[in-house]
């Protein structure tokens, strides 16, 4: 397969459509290698993609050839000037406004309390038909009628902090826009048994509206959450207006309109926690999340992400008998790794182990200007020749010759090198970032008695880091036991294998659902086995 | 017409009794000047020339031949009047100042061309028994004032609006003065009196324009170009002009209520007078309508556009709406007060004049209806002004449309009906209109916000 094939794919139908905002195959990264990596493990599913982005000159070429079961690829794009309807003064339907405010309201409502399962998805069910164009609340009514003026007035009145009308105004229609561009893509979108979106947002609205259209079962897999990157985003993206004076600014107050993009995730985000059927997240901290934003536990669940144990399982017959007193940092040279902490550490380790070292294994293209910080702090402490800068390495060669995997992130999901680490029997200690501590110690009482894999410091601590790490280093007992831990965690809960495992119950799961479902409908079609496809 | 707003502003600022009355009269002589200048011109030259001109009549057929000259003309150039001021407002905003003057230059051609070559063909065709002088000086005075409206457009669009009032006064002046020297050669020396007047009047325009703005290059077409052009406004220019007079030509070329005067060129002695009376009423009313529109309304329709662009809460946006509806309420308040004192006072001097201009006090009723006609009549451009400020072109063409309409078909009923109703016709054409325009003029505002924002 090569990267050059046709790069749209057309079908009639398929399995799985994977719902895919901003990611793969455009955007390369750790969900995209995820996506790669499922696809391809599940070469028996027909997967179609529905490629959710902002602009298509935001993207360059695919950065990931197509597996071959992929049987259908199209591309969307939200913030590219669609053609709009035609300008027609309209007065609009007062019911359907009326319908339309009660679910705003509900939407709201859920913001403040636990909701009552499915009622989100009841009202939504009975407003998408009238999103269509033609009917009571299409795009034509919501950017022309005298109700959608009026809606729009009143809840400036009601609520809006900023005083600015006109941004108000175009806040709100920019937001809401791509709503019909989802409700044309789900009217065009091919049949499948089971959808399958890779995040809310976009792409989960997609999947909530297409559920609602089909019956078919929706899944949903969250990397990271989606309302929190958004609001990274937002916090950041300076087009967004603030029109406070200096007077009623309040520092501590984000702009109402920040706020107002804020709420319009999270509300994305409720309305597919409360249609999707299975809701999956990677680790503990991110389940627990998606209940506080309004997902039913009973439909969460953890799918970590799995490593390939036997290729890291040979590695383990390479070690040297005793650790060697290498630390060892895994990843790029950036910021959010926070290179400089280890490097603070190291002086720390030295002065207790002088014949300690500190590897920093990882590209330092993406962020030069930090990298070099990094090398005059460690110039600057005296660390020439224990603090070594290698560049990217390949994984198999550098493991076994570390004795001490170091995260010191401010920011991370599931780092796949502590897995990896593990599985070649290294163990680590990492910040309390992420699923940090439920890799090192465990999540349940079962997996807690394998024991720590290693120590989790606070962020930013660079001498409780060190300190950890001596420990690990100079106590063989210790250090073994850790590795032992390490192993049997990633063993019974972290590889490959288990998540297509996890993932193939989900599928199977939903497309037999998907079947029943057509089998009810029309009981005279044919039995549909997996690898068919089951349209009435 | 923002910058006389500003001249206005500025003396109102000053905020006394006297301030206020000058703004009254600066706007009163601003907007009626030209107006009511040739009325007042014409009826001058009549005045002092009766001893002098034998026959009388002579003066009755110089009046009728420049009543129609200002008619044929206003109409003919209707369409360019409007599309040339929007032109110029445009291009004003664009900051190309330096394509108005050449466009001028092009307007003024096309419409001396087109102009000359109909009134070439109406003289020697509608006046085979007038002598050639009197054909070549009423052909004159027609190519002249078409291009006085054009150069007064231009001129107003470049807010000269003192200079404006100065050269017609000293137009007129001078053609008063040169009518009454030349009276004694008849019906011919009137003419020349009025048409040598006007020629120096266009001149001092045309000088003044030169002057004051020069240009690399001579002449353009910018103005003809469809892309800049508002097809709208030429229908309006020229329906609400037609609109205005086409009562007049209906008792001019009906027989039971006019006279033949010279050539095919009829009048209406009876039904003519009383209008042309009715219309000097109309000054206060029109000093008012500029008072209001050109400050108050224009500073809360500036402040609300100001607020939707540059984001002004939702209350403001509203207040300056409502402030707009205020004054507008105000103004045509106002006018109808103004106006009706101005009625009341010709009710009651009303005889006392007719009288004294020799007509028969049986049109008094005449007189009546049409001074509150002519108050209809600036009401009315009340009305279509805001709509031109709210850009609502298409309203003000059905508002002439109907006009035109209206006018016609009721003018011919009052007719028909006997003299009790002359008149009747173009007040209850324009009462209709206005009251029309009113309904619009509301649920416009009502919705202004929305349009503004969502239907742009």
């Amino acid at each position: 397969m090569s990267i050059d094939q046709p790069f749209e794919r057309r079908a009639t139908d398929c399995d799985v459509m994977l719902l895919l905002e901003g990611t793969f195959p455009y955007v390369s990264g750790g969900v995209s290698s995820w996506v790669n990596q499922i696809i391809r493990g599940f070469p028996q599913i027909r997967f179609g993609i529905c490629f959710i982005g902002s602009r298509r000159e935001d993207y360059g070429d695919p950065k990931y050839a197509l597996p071959d079961n992929v049987v259908h690829l199209e591309t969307h794009f939200m913030h590219e000037r669609q053609a709009m309807p035609k300008v027609i003064a309209e007065v609009g339907d007062a019911a359907a406004y009326a319908q339309m405010d009660q679910f705003h309201q509900q939407l709201r409502e859920h913001g403040r309390r636990a909701p009552d399962p499915g009622d989100i998805s009841a009202s939504l069910r009975a407003l998408e038909p009238l999103l269509q164009d033609g009917e009571a609340l299409d795009e034509a009514s919501f950017l022309y009628s005298e109700r959608s003026w009026d809606y729009t007035a009143d809840q400036y009145r009601q609520r809006c902090t900023d005083p600015s009308f006109v941004d108000y105004f175009w806040t709100v229609r920019i937001m809401h826009t791509p709503v019909w561009t989802l409700a044309r893509i789900s009217n065009k979108l091919i049949p499948a048994r089971a959808y399958h979106s890779i995040s809310t947002g976009y792409a989960g609205f997609l999947g909530t509206l297409l559920k609602q259209k089909t019956g078919r079962p929706l899944i949903l897999s969250e990397h990271g959450i989606y309302t929190k990157e958004r609001k990274i985003d937002l916090f950041q993206s300076e087009w967004i207006q603030d029109n406070r004076g200096v007077f009623e600014k309040d520092a501590s107050q984000l702009s109402y309109f920040r706020e107002l993009w804020i709420r319009f995730f999270e509300a994305l985000g409720r309305i597919c926690y409360d249609a999707s059927n299975e809701i999956v997240a990677l680790y503990e901290t991110n389940r627990l999340r998606q209940i506080q934003d309004g997902a039913q536990a009973a439909r969460t669940r953890n799918i970590p992400n799995g490593i390939d144990l036997p290729r890291m399982a040979k590695l383990r017959a390479l070690r040297p008998e005793n650790p060697p007193a290498v630390l060892c940092l895994i990843g790029r040279v950036v910021p959010i790794k926070d290179v400089k902490t280890f490097i603070r550490a190291m002086r720390s380790v030295v002065n207790l182990m002088p014949d300690a070292q500190g590897w920093i294994a990882g590209p330092e293209d993406e962020d030069e200007a930090y990298a070099e910080e990094c090398r005059s702090i460690a110039e600057g402490l005296d660390l020439q020749g224990k603090v070594k800068f290698l560049g990217f390495q390949k994984i198999d060669e550098l493991l076994p010759k570390v004795g001490l995997i170091v995260l010191s992130s401010i920011s991370e999901a599931l780092p796949l090198v502590l897995l990896e680490g593990f599985a070649a029997g290294v163990p680590a200690v990492a910040t309390d970032v992420g699923s940090c501590r439920q890799l090192l110690y465990g999540l349940d009482e079962e997996d807690r008695a394998l024991g720590a894999a290693g120590t989790v410091v606070g962020i930013a601590e660079p001498q409780a880091l060190a300190a950890a790490a001596v420990d690990l280093l100079r106590d063989p007992v210790r250090w073994r036991a850790a590795q032992a831990a390490g192993i049997a965690r990633v063993e019974r809960y972290y590889t490959q294998d288990l998540m297509f495992a996890q993932y193939r119950h989900l599928y199977e799961k939903s497309l037999q659902e998907a079947d029943a479902l057509t089998f009810s409908v029309s009981a005279l079609a044919a039995g549909c086995p997996i690898n068919k496809t089951g349209r009435a | 017409m923002a910058g006389i707003g500003f001249e206005l502003r500025k003396i109102l600022k000053r905020d006394n009794l006297l301030s206020l009355m000058q703004a009254y009269t600066y706007a009163a002589v601003i907007s009626s000047g030209p107006w009511v200048l040739s009325i007042v011109g014409i009826l001058i030259i009549g005045v002092l020339s009766y001893a002098i001109v034998v026959p009388n009549s002579m003066i009755v057929q110089f009046q009728v031949s420049i009543t129609y000259v200002i008619a044929t003309s206003l109409i003919f150039t209707g369409p360019f009047q409007l599309a040339f001021t929007r032109f110029t407002a445009d291009r004003l905003f664009e900051k190309s100042d330096d394509v108005i003057l050449t466009n001028f230059h092009a307007v003024t051609l096309s419409v001396t061309l087109v102009g000359g070559i109909l009134g070439v063909l109406a003289v020697i065709f509608l006046f085979p028994d007038q002598s050639v002088m009197y054909r070549l000086l009423l052909l004159a005075a027609f190519v002249v004032m078409c291009n006085i409206w054009i150069a007064t457009i231009f001129l107003s669009g470049m807010k000269q609006y003192r200079e404006i009032v100065w050269m017609y006064f000293f137009g007129y002046a001078l053609t008063v003065g040169a009518a009454l020297m030349l009276r004694r050669y008849g019906l011919e020396g009137l003419m020349a009196g009025f048409v040598i007047g006007q020629a120096l009047l266009l001149t001092g325009m045309t000088v003044l324009i030169l002057r004051n703005y020069p240009a690399k290059q001579f002449i353009s077409f910018e103005f003809f170009d469809l892309k800049l052009m508002y097809p709208s406004l030429l229908l309006i220019g020229f329906l609400y002009n037609l609109g205005v007079w086409f009562d007049k030509f209906i008792f001019w070329y009906n027989l039971d209520t006019s006279q033949p005067i010279i050539g095919p060129l009829r009048a209406s002695v009876i039904y003519d007078l009383p209008v042309f009376l009715a219309y000097l009423s109309i000054i206060p009313g029109m000093a008012i309508f500029l008072l209001r529109m050109e400050t108050d309304f224009v500073e809360f329709y500036d402040a609300f556009y100001r607020a939707v662009r540059s984001g002004g809460s939702l209350e403001t946006i509203e207040e300056c709406r409502n402030g707009m509806v205020e004054t507008i309420r105000l103004g045509i308040f106002e006018i109808i007060k103004i106006q009706t004192i101005a009625a009341l006072l010709l009710i009651v001097v009303g005889e006392t004049v007719l009288g004294w201009l020799g007509i028969s006090t049986l049109y008094l009723p005449l007189l009546y209806i049409d001074v509150i006609a002519a108050g209809l009549q600036v009401v009315l451009l009340g009305i279509l002004n805001v709509f031109f400020y709210l850009d609502k072109r298409r309203i003000v063409l059905a508002l002439c449309a109907g006009f035109v309409l209206l006018n016609a078909i009721l003018t011919l009923m009052s007719i028909r009906l006997g003299p009790a109703f002359y008149g009747y016709g173009f007040a209850l054409a324009l009462l209709i209109i206005v009251l029309t325009g009113f309904v619009m003029l509301a649920r416009k505002l009502a919705v202004l916000e929305y349009e503004t924002f969502m239907l742009q």
